[in-house]
């Protein structure tokens, strides 16, 4: 009874928040059509976020090397095309419950070819798995490129988009990371892990290796092929260059990055990574972009070296209480910072670093690649190893909680 | 006579051109404490993979409460009531010892897969039961106080046990153990002896085990087959065992 309780007001609270956020987003772009690009973002981020938990539950849940992802999206987005295409003008639903059919149209096609994916992953393990899948995603991407019917090259044009569709995305992000999350906390989801631990002892503990396998790849799939069709709705366009390789790379940066299963770690580094290439773009004063010198640049580089490896040094080695540690690295930050603006004082001397300047913006990919490096550096687990962090450990941080206190 | 809960018959099998398990039958009745043993290279763990279906027999039949279960893939033969442990500890490392235990309960699920996505009532009180019946069964072994520490943290011993109790909680009728003192001290073998006897006694499973170290074999085992190069040699009790030739010649070399 309680457990329904709950189970309600949570619903009804998650439904108040996404729909909330939805007219607050409106009410931006209505104030100020220039905004519209971040609606855009917001819709971005949610399917990426639901890409990278799909992903986890393929990868870091079931352990199965996947590296395709992208095609999976692509399958959902171009069948949430057609669909929409063939039969918008002859059904009765309107746009809003028209994104569901689509959704659901999306993950029935993802689903399909996740589970012939999936069957491969019956007879081959780790690097082998990984090259069928990058070969299934690129075998998807060619077809579709050159089918003229899919609108080869140019793409597919969806006359009857939805760019409103902000909420759809959110809902699915949550319904996503809620169905592996509900998964992971029964017997179900430990048979999954086990999976990935040691498939021959689960086999001989009674766990049907080859279902775990093939349900995984359906499911993971099936959410990135909703994804990819709430995006060919939104958008109104779809071209298979949207879903090349490196979408797949970035996915499973996401997954690595927030650590192999954890499912709140993918969610942090999808958005992370999502929003660190856009960070630049607010970086701007009075119409200008933000410069920076090469001064700047060169002193930054050299101190940021110089502080991750002198973080890396104190996490390995030193041994000392959890507090002191801490405050040596949050020391060694400061410092690195400190350090930038002192050194980048003394480079801007010498003329030939003060005068070459450029935009933050130009330099946004390059503040990927060296967050990617320094992370992966510091943290070779990912950001959350295979933990979670939920309501009960965020209580115990702030120290709100009875140790041990449920809140579900 | 009732049929016998597992019984090997001529069972066979060829790898290439080595016969590593040559027509080996022996019969195990419900409640037997049976042992398995044999030098190094005998086939007793190859006889373990063809029961629990990991290598399929070349020629020959192995029933198990009367049907052929020779061939049948490993998670079925679990359902059916065959369960083992590993000569080289195969724990979930980084899954915690209690949760080890439940993933063997999980052949006796009752939910399907989608109350488990959406976390239905049913879904939680199963996750409650068998994690109930994981704490149970390590209370038995002796790992209750280390429920929540990651498998692979645990000592040697330890992991040994927990093997054992992730087997035991598949609820199977018979008990498959391959080499469960291996690497342990006098003191852990002790209490591993006392484990497998409470497990024989109080659970009522049948245990067919491996073990190289004979004193714990003869202690512990009513029944003894020896294995030597794939071939059966001796069966008996142990103290047939101890004095026949065959097997003294086995273990020592050719008598001078």
């Amino acid at each position: 009874m309680k457990i329904w309780v709950v189970r309600i007001l949570s619903i009804i609270g998650t439904l108040v928040a996404v729909f909330g956020f939805e007219f607050f987003m409106r009410g931006l772009v209505a104030q100020d059509q220039s905004l519209d690009y971040i609606y855009r973002l917001a819709v971005l981020a949610g399917l990426f976020v639901t890409l990278a938990v799909s992903l986890n539950l393929i990868n870091g849940i079931t352990g199965q090397f996947s590296i395709g992802h992208a095609s999976f999206y692509m399958v959902g987005a171009y069948a949430g095309a057609t669909l929409t295409n063939s039969l918008y003008k002859i059904q009765p639903l309107g746009p809003e419950t028209w994104l569901f059919v689509v959704a659901l149209g999306g993950a029935v096609a993802a689903g399909i070819a996740g589970l012939i994916v999936g069957l491969h992953s019956l007879r081959l393990k780790g690097d082998y798995l990984a090259i069928v899948t990058l070969g299934f995603g690129e075998i998807i991407r060619i077809i579709v490129f050159n089918q003229p019917f899919l609108g080869g090259s140019f793409g597919l044009n969806i006359a009857d988009k939805n760019d409103k569709s902000l909420w759809a995305v959110l809902l699915l992000a949550i319904l996503c990371i809620a169905v592996c999350r509900n998964l992971c906390q029964t017997p179900h989801g430990l048979a999954f892990l086990a999976v990935r631990e040691d498939e021959v002892a689960s086999s001989a503990m009674g766990v049907n290796v080859t279902r775990v396998k093939v349900t995984a790849f359906i499911v993971g799939s099936a959410f990135a092929g909703a994804a990819g069709a709430l995006l060919g709705v939104y958008d109104g366009l779809i071209t298979p260059d949207t879903f090349r390789m490196d979408v797949s790379f970035l996915i499973l940066t996401m997954v690595v990055l927030g650590g192999t299963g954890s499912i709140t770690g993918s969610v942090i580094a999808a958005l992370l990574l999502f929003s660190i290439p856009e960070w630049p773009r607010f970086m701007v004063e009075g119409g200008k972009p933000w410069q920076v010198t090469g001064a700047t640049l060169l002193a930054g580089a050299i101190c940021l070296i110089v502080s991750v490896y002198l973080v890396k040094r104190t996490i390995d080695e030193y041994h000392g209480p959890q507090r002191t540690k801490t405050l040596r690295i949050v020391g060694i930050v400061g410092g690195g910072i400190i350090g930038t603006v002192l050194l980048g004082t003394v480079f801007g001397l010498i003329p030939v670093l003060a005068n070459r300047t450029w935009d933050v913006g130009a330099l946004r990919m390059v503040f990927l690649a060296v967050t990617l490096i320094v992370l992966m550096l510091i943290r070779p687990q990912g950001i959350f190893g295979h933990e979670e962090f939920g309501w009960q450990k965020a209580m115990k941080a702030l120290r709100f909680g009875k140790p041990g206190a449920n809140p579900t | 006579m009732t049929t016998p809960l597992l019984s090997l018959d001529e069972a066979t099998i060829k790898f290439g051109g080595l016969t590593a398990v040559n027509k080996v039958s022996f019969d195990i009745e419900r409640g037997d404490l049976f042992g398995l043993i044999g030098p190094n290279g005998a086939g007793k763990t190859t006889c373990f993979n063809l029961i629990t279906g990991v290598y399929k027999p070349t020629s020959g039949k192995i029933l198990f409460k009367g049907s052929e279960i020779g061939g049948t893939p490993p998670n079925r033969i679990a359902e059916k009531g065959i369960c083992r442990t590993f000569q080289n500890i195969r724990l979930f490392p980084s899954l915690s010892v209690v949760e080890n235990v439940m993933v063997g309960a999980f052949l006796r699920h009752k939910t399907n897969i989608f109350s488990a996505f959406l976390y239905l009532p049913g879904a939680i009180r199963e996750t409650e039961q068998f994690r109930a019946q994981a704490m149970a069964l390590l209370e038995v072994v002796d790992l209750a106080d280390v429920a929540l520490a990651r498998a692979a943290d645990l000592p040697y011993g330890k992991q040994r046990r927990l093997e054992i109790a992730r087997a035991m909680a598949t609820q199977p009728d018979l008990l498959l153990l391959d080499e469960p003192a291996a690497g342990m001290n006098p003191q852990e073998k002790e209490e591993l002896h006392l484990v497998v006897r409470r497990i024989r006694d109080e659970f009522q499973k049948t245990v067919l085990l491996i073990e190289h170290d004979m004193r714990f074999v003869m202690g512990l085992c009513e029944k003894i087959v020896v294995l030597d190069h794939g071939e059966e040699i001796a069966a008996g009790p142990p103290e047939a065992i101890r004095n026949d030739p065959k097997v003294i010649e086995a273990y020592l070399g050719e008598a001078v």
